[in-house]
């Protein structure tokens, strides 16, 4: 079923030597009101080549900042993060991201949108073409390179996105909350593809979600992190080959452990719900 | 335009001020084309002094003020009879739109030959100037009111006094703002071309007797006042849209 | 009523029960006698006019006059207006030194500016052109800026990404997406440029043209001149406007059809 967009010289194995990405000590501060505000405390995690790593955690605990230091839209961070070795100081088309919302250009169709991270890079003029018709294959949105993204479903865009990061052959590519968007179906499907793609493609991927299934059926290992300051609370191994089974009982397993890691709160009587002026009416 | 840069701001048109003052007292230019910068608020000053400055602008506000007040009255029953009932709007709606279609200046020959060049002929002006932009904003404004907040109101079984009060009035009263404060600026527009063509006092008039003798300076002088005035109605029109529609911004 | 209302021929004819009864009424007041009926030109006077008009060639020649003096200050002042608010926007030293001044500059009702044009220029047809490129530029400047000025952080996000020179940003990213906004400052331009023309063509009576024609028939007392010239404006303002807005849809047709 699936398209290889790669030229057969690009083998897999050249592809294990590449794309591990080791983030040291990073702290990450924003100024708000004038106070400094620790957003990111004290990361430390390091992601081999070809793995897939999910991210979880409550929201505002920094997922979605930690994702734009290592892509480089925000280079002002102390702690060292590297990409095979080298700092991370800005945007580089050998990282490629997926946001929540697609951020397809609206003004263009489909194949210009992924052509256009083409635009500097040194592949031949020629082959552009080829390759990005190759990208859509592998998405499976044939038939819809000439559609304006206002004429794409919510998955069908939110593919397009995906082709488009993965256009450049990125050796890490970034997926922040790339489905939060998408209704629980579409969801389940696009999953299914992502699954297959990285199998195909065999590239690091770091992918932050709120949705801890999402996480533990795609990921070698999850991430959980705690807000306020964000940090690393657990690292969990989900040791399944892939493709996986949705049902496998070692994932529903891994579900029911860090959800009740992520919502454990103490029982308060103060926390229980009571209804304002209820009781006076009786 | 930020008030971190104010010197910046006032950079440029200092320095236009200074070459201007230059140029005039070179006398590459004849006066009658190039007055210094000096002179025209030399005869601002003395317009002011004499009052014939307070009498133009005097004249100028009456007229755009009752002009206005008709026009915006007008507009706002016309706009809100068009959009609540089905059939007034389709009696009224072709017609108003096909007039819509003539810039209200072009009225201005048509009014004359009605009125005569007198007060009611700028009074009128003014009115019809006014009365297009609100009588549109009220429209639209009564219009785009979400159907669901209706549906929220008869989930409330809110009476129909409070229907108005509670719902139509404020929610409307954002764009019928935003359309008075266009008619405003607007109708004075108008006005200054219908004084330049047709008065005996005004600040168009003014500048047109300016022109007719040559003395830029007075000219110029109505310029800058004009420019004051026009400037100071629209600021004056957002403060109050900005007070009347402070939920918005909360 | 209500089924009436929804039928759409029925709606359509009722749109012609008010215009009627005013006709009625005007042809009434025409031919009652006594002093008004001097200034209500008749129906058929207005007819007579009409021909008359298309006859000799005069009011082609107005319109013609009026129309290419609208679009030469749509396409003068337009260009200048999109230029200098990209620019500003683009680079903002220039619109911290230059903005003020516009800003200042346009609150000066642009009829203000005809009494020192006349003086400067003349009372021609060239201080026509100008105030009518004037009254062109600044829309056309405002909605260029605020569009290029405005280009959400997302986007700009993208460009970064993939690495664009200042000209692709330029050219594939700020340019596009301020495209909706700088045709609705073209849209308020060409407004701004047909009201222009009218009236500059009423206050100066240079040359040729639908105002010319206006103001020369008021001092004529030919109500009946001037009606004509009027419903020529209203149906060429409406023209243009159409085949304005055709062009803007088809250049926006990227954009998610309006609800």
């Amino acid at each position: 079923m699936f398209v290889d967009p790669r030229p057969p010289s690009v083998a897999s194995a050249d592809h294990a030597a590449r794309g591990a990405l080791t983030i040291a000590d990073l702290d990450k501060s924003f100024t708000i009101g004038g106070e400094p505000r620790r957003v990111l405390d004290n990361i430390n995690l390091s992601v081999k080549a070809g793995e897939f790593v999910s991210i979880v955690g409550a929201s505002g605990c920094g997922k979605s900042t930690l994702l734009r230091l290592i892509v480089g839209l925000d280079a002002d961070y102390s702690g060292e993060i590297r990409l095979d070795g080298n700092r991370i100081a800005s945007t580089s088309l050998d990282r490629g991201i997926v946001f929540q919302d697609h951020r397809l250009f609206p003004w263009m169709t489909l194949a210009q949108n992924i052509e256009l991270a083409l635009l500097n890079t040194d592949t031949p003029k020629e082959r552009r073409a080829q390759i990005v018709a190759d990208h859509i294959a592998l998405v499976n949105l044939k038939g819809f390179e000439q559609a304006y993204p206002h004429q794409l479903s919510g998955g069908m865009a939110q593919r397009a996105a995906i082709a488009r990061a993965l256009v450049t052959e990125p050796k890490l590519l970034l997926l922040d909350e790339p489905l939060g968007a998408l209704d629980a179906l579409t969801r389940v499907h696009v999953q299914n593809e992502l699954q297959r793609i990285w199998m195909a493609q065999r590239s690091t991927v770091l992918m932050v979600t709120h949705d801890v299934e999402e996480a533990l059926y795609l990921g070698d290992r999850v991430v959980i992190m705690a807000p306020d300051p964000g940090r690393i609370r657990r690292i969990v191994d989900v040791d399944l080959a892939h493709p996986r089974d949705r049902g496998a009982p070692l994932l529903h397993r891994l579900k029911d452990e860090i959800l009740a890691e992520l919502t454990a709160a103490p029982a308060d009587p103060a926390n229980l719900v009571r209804l304002p002026g209820r009781e006076d009416r009786r | 335009m930020t008030a971190r840069a104010p010197l910046a701001a006032l950079t440029a048109p200092l320095a236009l001020l200074a070459l201007w003052q230059l140029a005039a007292l070179s006398g590459v230019f004849p006066t009658q084309v190039l007055v210094p910068p000096a002179d025209v608020a030399e005869t601002l000053w003395s317009l002011a002094r004499s009052g014939e400055l307070e009498r133009h602008i005097g004249e100028s506000l009456f007229r755009l003020g009752l002009g206005y007040l008709i026009g915006a009255v007008a507009g706002l029953a016309f706009g809100a009879c068009i959009a609540l009932s089905r059939l007034a709007e389709a009696a009224l709606a072709p017609a108003f739109l096909a007039v819509w279609q003539v810039p209200v200046i072009a009225f201005v020959p048509v009014l004359v030959i009605f009125l005569g060049i007198d007060e009611p002929f700028k009074i009128a002006i003014v009115a019809l100037a006014t009365f297009f932009p609100v009588a549109l904003a009220t429209f639209d404004g009564i219009r785009g009111v979400p159907k669901a907040w209706f549906e929220v109101a008869r989930v409330y079984r809110t009476r129909i006094p409070d229907l108005i009060l509670r719902i139509l009035v404020p929610a409307t009263v954002p764009a019928v703002l935003t359309g008075m404060r266009v008619a405003l600026t607007r109708s004075w527009v108008v006005l200054v071309a219908a004084e330049l063509l047709a008065a005996d006092s005004g600040i168009g008039q003014m500048m047109e007797m300016g022109r007719q003798m040559f003395r830029i300076d007075v000219v110029l002088a109505g310029v800058v006042v004009s420019g004051v005035i026009g400037f100071a109605l629209d600021r004056g029109a957002k403060a109050i849209e900005h007070r009347a529609t402070r939920w918005k911004y909360a | 009523m209500k089924q009436v209302l929804a039928r759409p021929a029925a709606r359509f004819a009722i749109g012609f029960v008010v215009p009627l009864l005013f006709l009625a009424w005007w042809q009434w007041q025409a031919s009652s006698g006594g002093a008004r009926a001097l200034t209500f030109a008749p129906l058929q006077s207005i007819g007579a006019a009409l021909v008359e008009l298309v006859a000799d060639g005069a009011l082609a020649r107005d319109m013609f006059a009026t129309v290419s003096r609208s679009l030469a200050g749509l396409a003068i002042g337009g260009s200048l207006g999109i230029a200098m608010g990209v620019s500003m926007a683009i680079w903002r030293p220039l619109d911290r030194v230059l903005g003020p001044l516009l800003h200042a500059i346009r609150q000066v009702p642009l009829i203000g500016w005809l009494p020192l044009f006349g003086l400067w220029f003349g009372t021609g047809q060239g201080t026509e052109l100008i105030v009518v490129c004037l009254s062109a530029f600044f829309p056309a400047m405002l909605n260029s800026y605020e569009g290029v000025a405005h280009v959400e952080q997302r986007y700009l996000d993208v460009g970064r990404l993939y690495g664009f020179t200042p000209f692709q940003r330029f050219r594939l990213l700020l340019l596009p997406a301020a495209m909706p906004l700088i045709l609705t400052g073209l849209t308020q331009a060409l407004a701004f440029a047909w009201i222009a023309s009218i009236a500059t063509e009423i206050l100066l009576g240079a040359g040729s043209g639908l105002g010319v024609t206006m103001q020369l028939a008021q001092t004529q007392q030919r109500l009946d001149v001037i009606l004509v010239a009027i419903i020529a404006t209203a149906l060429l303002g409406f023209a243009i406007n159409t085949l304005f807005q055709r062009l803007r849809r088809h250049l926006l047709r990227w954009q998610a059809a309006p609800l």
